[in-house]
């Protein structure tokens, strides 16, 4: 984690308040963080940046939806792309909306 | 020696008397029939206002009570949509990325959004 920012003393000040912007209230991200931060605490941070990559990977892509928004990038990119070289028409160029009293 | 002015006297005799006793309005209630007059008005008042509110209350409790019995049919009426779109919307990701190549449905290029979550658990991509 090349962003992890970490005090150079731990004193019961920086304990209280280094908890403060965590992910651990309710969001959808807090078992990802809490399996990375409990990796990284077995490990030490040297050792589980190779060790825990994997949690680490998770908890940043379910943070910033990487992956997530590339995926739904390309596709609107090849719908549009579809529907210009008329592989689509422009009927279907969209799917049809979902119902409003779904979620 | 001039004529005598004319001067507006009073007649002879002086004038009529003038009535000027006061003439009170008829009255048809005392104080106190007015008081009560107002006490059996109320008294009326009141006994609708309590049967009006009773049935206020009536229709308040059967319709939180309807309500309260629906509710569950809707929200899980309104799960099973969401469910049935979502699988809708994995259907038309698939025939829409038909022809990308190295283009698994649900993965990024064939790479799985989360290494360490497996593929059946569902994962709602919500801010929750």
């Amino acid at each position: 984690m090349a962003a992890h920012i970490a005090p150079a003393f731990r004193t019961p000040m920086t304990d209280l308040v280094g908890s403060v912007m965590t992910h651990q209230t309710g969001s959808r991200c807090a078992d990802f963080e809490m399996r990375a931060m409990e990796c990284l605490e077995a490990y030490g941070v040297q050792r589980g940046r190779v060790r825990c990559v994997d949690y680490l990977d998770d908890l940043r892509e379910c943070t910033f939806k990487i992956k997530q928004l590339a995926r739904v990038s390309e596709m609107r990119v090849e719908r549009h792309r579809q529907w210009l070289m008329g592989e689509r028409s422009s009927e279907d160029h969209y799917a049809p909306p979902a119902r409003s009293d779904a979620y | 020696m001039a004529a005598t002015p004319t001067q507006d006297l009073p007649p002879k005799g002086g004038y009529a008397p003038v009535n000027f006793t006061r003439i009170p309005a008829r009255s048809y209630f005392n104080g106190y029939q007015l008081f009560a007059g107002f006490g059996v008005v109320s008294a009326v008042a009141c006994y609708m206002y309590y049967k009006t509110y009773s049935l206020v209350r009536r229709e308040d409790i059967e319709m939180r009570s309807g309500r309260l019995a629906v509710e569950p049919l809707l929200l899980a009426e309104r799960d099973r949509e969401f469910l049935k779109q979502i699988r809708r919307n994995r259907d038309e990701e698939a025939r829409l990325m038909a022809n990308v190549e190295g283009w698994e449905v649900g993965t990024y290029h064939g790479e799985r959004i989360y290494k360490t979550i497996p593929s059946e658990r569902f994962m709602r991509s919500s801010n929750q």
